[in-house]
Protein backbone atom coordinates (compact mmCIF):
# COMPACT_ATOMS: atom_id res chain seq x y z
CA UNK A 1 0.00 0.00 0.00
CA UNK A 2 1.62 3.31 -0.88
CA UNK A 3 0.33 6.67 0.44
CA UNK A 4 1.17 9.75 -0.81
CA UNK A 5 1.44 12.96 1.30
CA UNK A 6 0.83 15.88 -1.05
CA UNK A 7 1.99 19.29 1.25
CA UNK A 8 0.17 22.07 -0.60
CA UNK A 9 1.53 25.27 1.10
CA UNK A 10 3.00 28.01 -0.10
CA UNK A 11 5.30 27.73 2.53
CA UNK A 12 9.12 26.34 2.91
CA UNK A 13 8.69 25.89 6.78
CA UNK A 14 6.96 26.00 9.75
CA UNK A 15 3.30 25.89 7.63
CA UNK A 16 0.19 24.58 9.85
CA UNK A 17 -0.23 21.92 6.73
CA UNK A 18 3.31 20.49 7.43
CA UNK A 19 2.36 19.86 11.20
CA UNK A 20 -1.25 18.46 10.12
CA UNK A 21 0.32 15.97 7.91
CA UNK A 22 3.36 14.65 10.96
CA UNK A 23 0.06 14.14 13.13
CA UNK A 24 -1.85 12.30 10.10
CA UNK A 25 1.53 10.57 9.11
CA UNK A 26 1.84 8.60 12.44
CA UNK A 27 -1.29 6.65 11.93
CA UNK A 28 -0.69 5.72 8.22
CA UNK A 29 1.19 2.48 7.51
CA UNK A 30 2.79 1.10 4.61
CA UNK A 31 5.16 2.95 1.90
CA UNK A 32 4.52 6.56 2.46
CA UNK A 33 6.21 9.16 0.50
CA UNK A 34 5.88 13.08 1.26
CA UNK A 35 6.19 15.64 -1.12
CA UNK A 36 5.11 19.35 -1.85
CA UNK A 37 3.15 21.80 -3.97
CA UNK A 38 4.66 24.93 -4.23
CA UNK A 39 4.87 26.51 -7.85
CA UNK A 40 4.20 24.58 -11.31
CA UNK A 41 7.96 23.57 -11.06
CA UNK A 42 6.54 20.36 -8.47
CA UNK A 43 4.02 19.40 -10.72
CA UNK A 44 6.83 16.70 -12.67
CA UNK A 45 8.35 15.32 -9.22
CA UNK A 46 4.64 14.82 -7.61
CA UNK A 47 3.23 13.82 -10.96
CA UNK A 48 6.32 10.58 -10.91
CA UNK A 49 5.31 9.71 -7.24
CA UNK A 50 1.87 8.74 -7.66
CA UNK A 51 2.44 6.70 -10.49
CA UNK A 52 1.79 3.15 -8.54
CA UNK A 53 0.52 5.24 -5.23
CA UNK A 54 -2.95 3.43 -3.79
CA UNK A 55 -3.85 6.53 -1.51
CA UNK A 56 -3.14 10.30 -2.06
CA UNK A 57 -3.59 13.03 1.23
CA UNK A 58 -3.96 16.51 0.08
CA UNK A 59 -3.03 18.67 3.05
CA UNK A 60 -3.51 22.49 2.56
CA UNK A 61 -4.42 25.79 3.88
CA UNK A 62 -7.89 26.95 3.29
CA UNK A 63 -7.43 30.47 1.23
CA UNK A 64 -10.52 32.81 0.98
CA UNK A 65 -12.80 29.80 1.64
CA UNK A 66 -11.45 27.64 -1.14
CA UNK A 67 -8.61 26.04 -2.60
CA UNK A 68 -5.88 27.96 -2.97
CA UNK A 69 -4.77 29.07 -7.10
CA UNK A 70 -1.35 27.41 -7.18
CA UNK A 71 -3.42 24.06 -5.96
CA UNK A 72 -5.94 24.44 -8.53
CA UNK A 73 -3.59 24.76 -11.17
CA UNK A 74 -2.27 21.58 -10.00
CA UNK A 75 -5.71 19.80 -9.39
CA UNK A 76 -6.27 20.16 -13.65
CA UNK A 77 -3.22 18.80 -14.53
CA UNK A 78 -3.77 16.16 -12.09
CA UNK A 79 -6.82 15.21 -14.02
CA UNK A 80 -5.27 15.02 -17.33
CA UNK A 81 -2.55 12.90 -15.82
CA UNK A 82 -4.54 10.22 -14.70
CA UNK A 83 -6.93 9.90 -17.21
CA UNK A 84 -3.65 9.83 -19.60
CA UNK A 85 -2.20 7.19 -17.46
CA UNK A 86 -5.52 5.31 -16.25
CA UNK A 87 -4.41 6.18 -12.74
CA UNK A 88 -7.31 5.56 -10.12
CA UNK A 89 -6.00 7.10 -6.42
CA UNK A 90 -8.27 7.03 -3.47
CA UNK A 91 -8.30 10.81 -2.63
CA UNK A 92 -8.23 12.55 1.24
CA UNK A 93 -7.91 15.88 1.97
CA UNK A 94 -6.57 17.82 5.34
CA UNK A 95 -7.30 21.50 5.23
CA UNK A 96 -6.83 24.39 7.81
CA UNK A 97 -8.76 27.80 7.85
CA UNK A 98 -7.39 30.61 10.24
CA UNK A 99 -10.89 31.13 11.89
CA UNK A 100 -12.03 28.93 14.26
CA UNK A 101 -15.01 27.25 12.80
CA UNK A 102 -14.02 23.84 11.11
CA UNK A 103 -17.06 24.03 8.58
CA UNK A 104 -15.63 26.84 7.02
CA UNK A 105 -13.63 24.27 5.14
CA UNK A 106 -17.24 22.57 3.63
CA UNK A 107 -16.80 24.81 0.25
CA UNK A 108 -12.90 23.36 -0.20
CA UNK A 109 -14.46 19.50 0.32
CA UNK A 110 -16.97 20.21 -2.18
CA UNK A 111 -13.89 21.39 -4.67
CA UNK A 112 -12.36 18.31 -3.72
CA UNK A 113 -15.27 15.91 -4.36
CA UNK A 114 -16.24 18.01 -8.07
CA UNK A 115 -12.31 16.87 -8.92
CA UNK A 116 -12.71 13.75 -8.00
CA UNK A 117 -16.21 12.86 -9.86
CA UNK A 118 -14.61 14.89 -13.19
CA UNK A 119 -11.13 12.83 -12.94
CA UNK A 120 -12.44 9.18 -12.33
CA UNK A 121 -11.02 9.26 -8.55
CA UNK A 122 -12.11 7.77 -5.52
CA UNK A 123 -13.32 10.58 -3.22
CA UNK A 124 -12.71 9.22 0.22
CA UNK A 125 -13.59 12.79 2.56
CA UNK A 126 -11.10 14.23 4.61
CA UNK A 127 -10.74 16.72 8.08
CA UNK A 128 -11.69 20.47 8.23
CA UNK A 129 -10.03 22.28 11.01
CA UNK A 130 -9.94 25.20 12.52
CA UNK A 131 -7.70 27.36 13.63
CA UNK A 132 -4.90 26.33 11.96
CA UNK A 133 -2.93 28.98 12.93
CA UNK A 134 -2.49 28.58 16.08
CA UNK A 135 -2.47 25.16 16.72
CA UNK A 136 0.86 25.97 14.21
CA UNK A 137 1.62 28.21 17.25
CA UNK A 138 1.00 25.48 19.85
CA UNK A 139 3.41 23.38 18.11
CA UNK A 140 6.58 26.04 18.19
CA UNK A 141 5.32 27.13 21.62
CA UNK A 142 5.99 23.40 22.31
CA UNK A 143 9.50 23.89 20.92
CA UNK A 144 9.99 27.06 23.34
CA UNK A 145 8.61 25.23 26.42
CA UNK A 146 11.19 21.94 25.96
CA UNK A 147 14.10 24.91 25.33
CA UNK A 148 13.05 26.70 28.52
CA UNK A 149 12.99 23.36 30.47
CA UNK A 150 16.22 22.00 29.24
CA UNK A 151 17.70 25.52 30.35
CA UNK A 152 16.24 25.29 33.82
CA UNK A 153 16.98 21.76 34.00
CA UNK A 154 20.80 23.02 32.95
CA UNK A 155 20.68 25.97 35.48
CA UNK A 156 19.29 24.20 38.38
CA UNK A 157 22.26 21.34 37.95
CA UNK A 158 24.69 23.18 37.43
CA UNK A 159 23.88 26.11 40.29
CA UNK A 160 22.51 23.56 42.94
CA UNK A 161 24.00 20.39 41.93
CA UNK A 162 19.84 19.31 41.52
CA UNK A 163 19.48 17.97 37.92
CA UNK A 164 15.48 16.95 38.45
CA UNK A 165 14.44 20.06 39.09
CA UNK A 166 10.54 19.39 39.96
CA UNK A 167 9.01 22.49 39.93
CA UNK A 168 10.31 23.14 36.34
CA UNK A 169 8.62 19.58 35.31
CA UNK A 170 5.35 20.50 36.81
CA UNK A 171 5.71 23.59 34.67
CA UNK A 172 6.63 21.39 31.20
CA UNK A 173 4.00 19.12 32.16
CA UNK A 174 1.00 21.51 32.26
CA UNK A 175 2.04 23.59 29.24
CA UNK A 176 2.63 20.07 27.71
CA UNK A 177 -1.16 19.10 28.70
CA UNK A 178 -2.05 22.01 27.95
CA UNK A 179 -1.19 21.73 24.13
CA UNK A 180 -2.50 18.65 23.67
CA UNK A 181 -5.73 19.48 24.92
CA UNK A 182 -5.93 22.47 22.51
CA UNK A 183 -5.14 19.74 19.93
CA UNK A 184 -7.15 16.87 20.82
CA UNK A 185 -10.06 17.13 17.76
CA UNK A 186 -7.63 17.19 15.61
CA UNK A 187 -5.49 14.64 16.67
CA UNK A 188 -8.84 12.35 17.47
CA UNK A 189 -9.80 12.96 13.69
CA UNK A 190 -7.01 13.32 11.91
CA UNK A 191 -5.75 9.71 13.56
CA UNK A 192 -8.64 8.38 12.62
CA UNK A 193 -8.86 9.23 9.23
CA UNK A 194 -5.17 8.05 9.32
CA UNK A 195 -6.07 4.84 10.11
CA UNK A 196 -8.83 4.79 7.25
CA UNK A 197 -5.87 5.56 4.82
CA UNK A 198 -4.24 2.88 6.05
CA UNK A 199 -6.65 0.29 4.91
CA UNK A 200 -7.84 2.55 2.02
CA UNK A 201 -11.27 3.10 3.32
CA UNK A 202 -13.80 5.65 2.94
CA UNK A 203 -13.61 8.02 5.87
CA UNK A 204 -16.37 10.68 5.14
CA UNK A 205 -15.93 14.78 5.71
CA UNK A 206 -15.23 15.59 10.14
CA UNK A 207 -14.68 19.30 10.85
CA UNK A 208 -12.78 19.98 14.06
CA UNK A 209 -11.11 22.87 15.53
CA UNK A 210 -8.96 24.59 18.14
CA UNK A 211 -10.03 23.19 21.08
CA UNK A 212 -11.20 26.55 22.86
CA UNK A 213 -14.05 28.83 22.85
CA UNK A 214 -15.02 31.23 19.95
CA UNK A 215 -14.98 34.61 21.43
CA UNK A 216 -12.06 33.72 23.91
CA UNK A 217 -9.81 32.70 20.34
CA UNK A 218 -10.59 36.32 18.91
CA UNK A 219 -9.16 37.72 21.53
CA UNK A 220 -5.91 35.34 21.47
CA UNK A 221 -6.43 36.10 17.46
CA UNK A 222 -6.61 39.75 17.52
CA UNK A 223 -3.41 39.92 20.53
CA UNK A 224 -1.38 37.80 17.88
CA UNK A 225 -2.00 39.95 14.94
CA UNK A 226 -1.68 42.81 17.15
CA UNK A 227 1.70 41.62 18.29
CA UNK A 228 2.88 40.77 15.14
CA UNK A 229 1.86 43.79 13.19
CA UNK A 230 3.76 45.87 16.25
CA UNK A 231 6.87 43.53 15.63
CA UNK A 232 6.80 43.68 12.00
CA UNK A 233 6.39 47.65 11.74
CA UNK A 234 2.65 47.69 10.00
CA UNK A 235 1.17 48.94 13.12
CA UNK A 236 3.06 52.21 12.32
CA UNK A 237 2.21 52.05 8.63
CA UNK A 238 -1.85 52.44 8.71
CA UNK A 239 -2.38 49.06 10.15
CA UNK A 240 -6.11 49.70 9.78
CA UNK A 241 -6.79 52.52 8.13
CA UNK A 242 -8.23 52.57 4.62
CA UNK A 243 -5.19 52.96 1.73
CA UNK B 1 -16.65 51.77 -8.62
CA UNK B 2 -17.71 49.03 -10.71
CA UNK B 3 -14.79 46.67 -11.05
CA UNK B 4 -14.54 43.73 -13.72
CA UNK B 5 -11.70 40.74 -12.62
CA UNK B 6 -12.03 37.93 -15.38
CA UNK B 7 -9.88 35.32 -17.22
CA UNK B 8 -11.42 35.66 -20.61
CA UNK B 9 -8.80 36.82 -22.93
CA UNK B 10 -7.36 40.09 -24.14
CA UNK B 11 -10.23 40.08 -27.00
CA UNK B 12 -12.47 40.64 -24.32
CA UNK B 13 -11.28 43.85 -22.93
CA UNK B 14 -13.11 46.49 -25.08
CA UNK B 15 -16.41 44.87 -24.31
CA UNK B 16 -15.85 45.03 -20.71
CA UNK B 17 -13.74 48.32 -20.44
CA UNK B 18 -17.11 49.88 -21.63
CA UNK B 19 -19.14 48.28 -18.48
CA UNK B 20 -16.74 49.21 -15.94
CA UNK B 21 -14.45 51.82 -14.18
CA UNK B 22 -11.82 49.40 -13.77
CA UNK B 23 -11.11 45.98 -15.43
CA UNK B 24 -8.35 43.77 -14.24
CA UNK B 25 -7.70 40.90 -16.54
CA UNK B 26 -6.42 37.38 -14.89
CA UNK B 27 -4.00 36.79 -17.28
CA UNK B 28 -1.99 34.38 -14.81
CA UNK B 29 0.95 36.73 -14.97
CA UNK B 30 1.24 36.78 -11.63
CA UNK B 31 2.18 35.19 -8.57
CA UNK B 32 0.55 32.95 -6.25
CA UNK B 33 -0.43 34.21 -2.77
CA UNK B 34 2.35 32.98 0.06
CA UNK B 35 0.22 33.50 2.91
CA UNK B 36 2.62 36.02 4.56
CA UNK B 37 0.03 38.09 5.89
CA UNK B 38 2.92 40.56 5.37
CA UNK B 39 -0.19 42.67 3.71
CA UNK B 40 -2.09 42.57 7.55
CA UNK B 41 0.90 43.06 9.65
CA UNK B 42 3.94 44.52 7.80
CA UNK B 43 2.79 47.07 4.51
CA UNK B 44 -0.88 47.25 5.43
CA UNK B 45 -3.07 46.63 1.84
CA UNK B 46 -0.01 45.84 0.08
CA UNK B 47 1.79 42.59 -1.06
CA UNK B 48 5.41 42.07 -1.18
CA UNK B 49 5.45 40.37 -4.16
CA UNK B 50 5.74 43.13 -6.87
CA UNK B 51 3.74 42.02 -9.97
CA UNK B 52 1.24 43.41 -11.34
CA UNK B 53 -1.38 42.35 -8.49
CA UNK B 54 0.87 44.14 -5.69
CA UNK B 55 -1.98 46.65 -4.69
CA UNK B 56 -5.13 44.91 -6.11
CA UNK B 57 -6.62 44.93 -2.75
CA UNK B 58 -7.08 48.43 -3.04
CA UNK B 59 -8.73 47.81 -5.88
CA UNK B 60 -11.43 45.87 -5.15
CA UNK B 61 -11.40 46.96 -1.74
CA UNK B 62 -12.77 50.23 -3.19
CA UNK B 63 -15.58 48.36 -5.36
CA UNK B 64 -19.17 48.92 -4.59
CA UNK B 65 -20.05 46.78 -7.32
CA UNK B 66 -17.55 44.08 -8.02
CA UNK B 67 -18.75 41.39 -11.03
CA UNK B 68 -15.96 37.98 -11.38
CA UNK B 69 -16.10 36.52 -14.68
CA UNK B 70 -14.57 32.98 -14.57
CA UNK B 71 -14.52 29.67 -15.74
CA UNK B 72 -15.63 26.36 -14.09
CA UNK B 73 -12.62 24.54 -12.55
CA UNK B 74 -14.64 22.09 -10.36
CA UNK B 75 -17.25 24.64 -8.68
CA UNK B 76 -14.63 26.89 -7.98
CA UNK B 77 -13.06 30.11 -9.95
CA UNK B 78 -10.23 29.03 -12.21
CA UNK B 79 -6.71 29.29 -10.98
CA UNK B 80 -6.02 32.78 -12.82
CA UNK B 81 -8.83 34.46 -11.01
CA UNK B 82 -8.61 32.69 -7.65
CA UNK B 83 -5.40 34.36 -7.72
CA UNK B 84 -6.49 37.46 -7.87
CA UNK B 85 -9.14 37.06 -5.20
CA UNK B 86 -6.16 35.03 -2.70
CA UNK B 87 -4.00 38.21 -3.44
CA UNK B 88 -6.71 40.58 -1.73
CA UNK B 89 -7.16 40.17 1.56
CA UNK B 90 -5.59 42.80 1.99
CA UNK B 91 -8.94 44.22 2.10
CA UNK B 92 -9.96 42.84 5.45
CA UNK B 93 -8.15 43.95 8.74
CA UNK B 94 -6.17 41.34 10.95
CA UNK B 95 -8.47 42.04 13.31
CA UNK B 96 -11.55 39.49 13.86
CA UNK B 97 -15.24 39.89 14.42
CA UNK B 98 -18.21 38.02 13.76
CA UNK B 99 -20.75 38.19 10.14
CA UNK B 100 -22.92 35.56 9.29
CA UNK B 101 -22.48 34.11 13.23
CA UNK B 102 -19.65 33.14 12.10
CA UNK B 103 -15.76 34.50 12.56
CA UNK B 104 -14.25 36.72 9.90
CA UNK B 105 -11.77 39.58 9.84
CA UNK B 106 -13.23 43.06 10.08
CA UNK B 107 -13.02 44.99 6.87
CA UNK B 108 -10.75 47.85 5.55
CA UNK B 109 -13.13 49.72 3.28
CA UNK B 110 -16.45 48.96 5.03
CA UNK B 111 -19.34 47.03 2.91
CA UNK B 112 -19.64 46.62 -0.50
CA UNK B 113 -23.32 46.51 -2.42
CA UNK B 114 -22.62 43.98 -4.74
CA UNK B 115 -20.78 41.20 -5.28
CA UNK B 116 -21.81 39.23 -9.22
CA UNK B 117 -20.39 35.87 -9.85
CA UNK B 118 -20.81 34.94 -13.49
CA UNK B 119 -19.41 31.14 -14.65
CA UNK B 120 -18.75 29.77 -17.77
CA UNK B 121 -17.58 26.66 -18.76
CA UNK B 122 -18.32 22.82 -18.47
CA UNK B 123 -20.08 22.52 -15.19
CA UNK B 124 -22.30 19.73 -13.35
CA UNK B 125 -24.76 20.10 -11.23
CA UNK B 126 -22.90 19.62 -8.07
CA UNK B 127 -20.11 22.19 -9.67
CA UNK B 128 -22.84 24.72 -10.00
CA UNK B 129 -24.24 24.52 -6.47
CA UNK B 130 -20.79 24.50 -5.29
CA UNK B 131 -19.29 27.42 -7.14
CA UNK B 132 -22.86 29.33 -5.81
CA UNK B 133 -21.98 28.60 -2.49
CA UNK B 134 -18.29 29.80 -2.58
CA UNK B 135 -19.64 33.17 -3.82
CA UNK B 136 -22.25 33.30 -1.16
CA UNK B 137 -19.17 32.61 1.72
CA UNK B 138 -17.01 35.35 -0.55
CA UNK B 139 -19.70 37.86 -0.40
CA UNK B 140 -19.64 37.47 3.42
CA UNK B 141 -16.16 37.25 3.81
CA UNK B 142 -15.47 40.42 2.12
CA UNK B 143 -18.75 42.27 3.17
CA UNK B 144 -20.96 42.71 -0.23
CA UNK B 145 -24.50 43.16 0.62
CA UNK B 146 -25.95 41.49 -2.04
CA UNK B 147 -24.87 38.27 -4.27
CA UNK B 148 -25.79 37.21 -7.89
CA UNK B 149 -24.50 34.30 -9.01
CA UNK B 150 -25.05 33.68 -13.06
CA UNK B 151 -24.07 30.63 -14.95
CA UNK B 152 -23.60 31.41 -18.84
CA UNK B 153 -23.17 28.24 -21.05
CA UNK B 154 -22.72 30.66 -24.21
CA UNK B 155 -20.39 33.05 -23.91
CA UNK B 156 -22.13 35.25 -25.84
CA UNK B 157 -24.88 36.04 -23.51
CA UNK B 158 -22.01 37.70 -21.35
CA UNK B 159 -22.83 41.11 -23.03
CA UNK B 160 -26.68 40.67 -21.69
CA UNK B 161 -25.97 39.67 -18.00
CA UNK B 162 -23.54 42.68 -17.13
Amino acid sequence: MKTVFINCSPKKKFSASAHFLGICRLAVYGDVVKTNVRSKGDYKKVLEHLKGADNTVFVLPLYVDGVPSHILGFMKELENFCRENNITLNIYVISNGGFIEGEQNQVLMKIFENFCARSGLTWCGGVGIGGGVMLNVMRMLFLVFTGILLLSVAISGIEHGEWLPQQSFIIYAKQLALILFLHAGVIAYVWKMGLAISKSNKFGIRYTRVMMPSFLFIIVADFFFTAISLFKGGMFRGWLSEK
Amino acid sequence: MRVIIHDLGKQYDGLLKNKCDCLIRADGRYAPCQGCFNCWTKHPARCFMGDSLQEVCRIVGRADELIIISENCYGSYGPNVKNIIDRSIGISKPLSTYRGRQMHHKLRYGMHKLIHVIAYGAITEDEKETFSLLAERNALNFGFENLQFTYIDNIDSLESCI
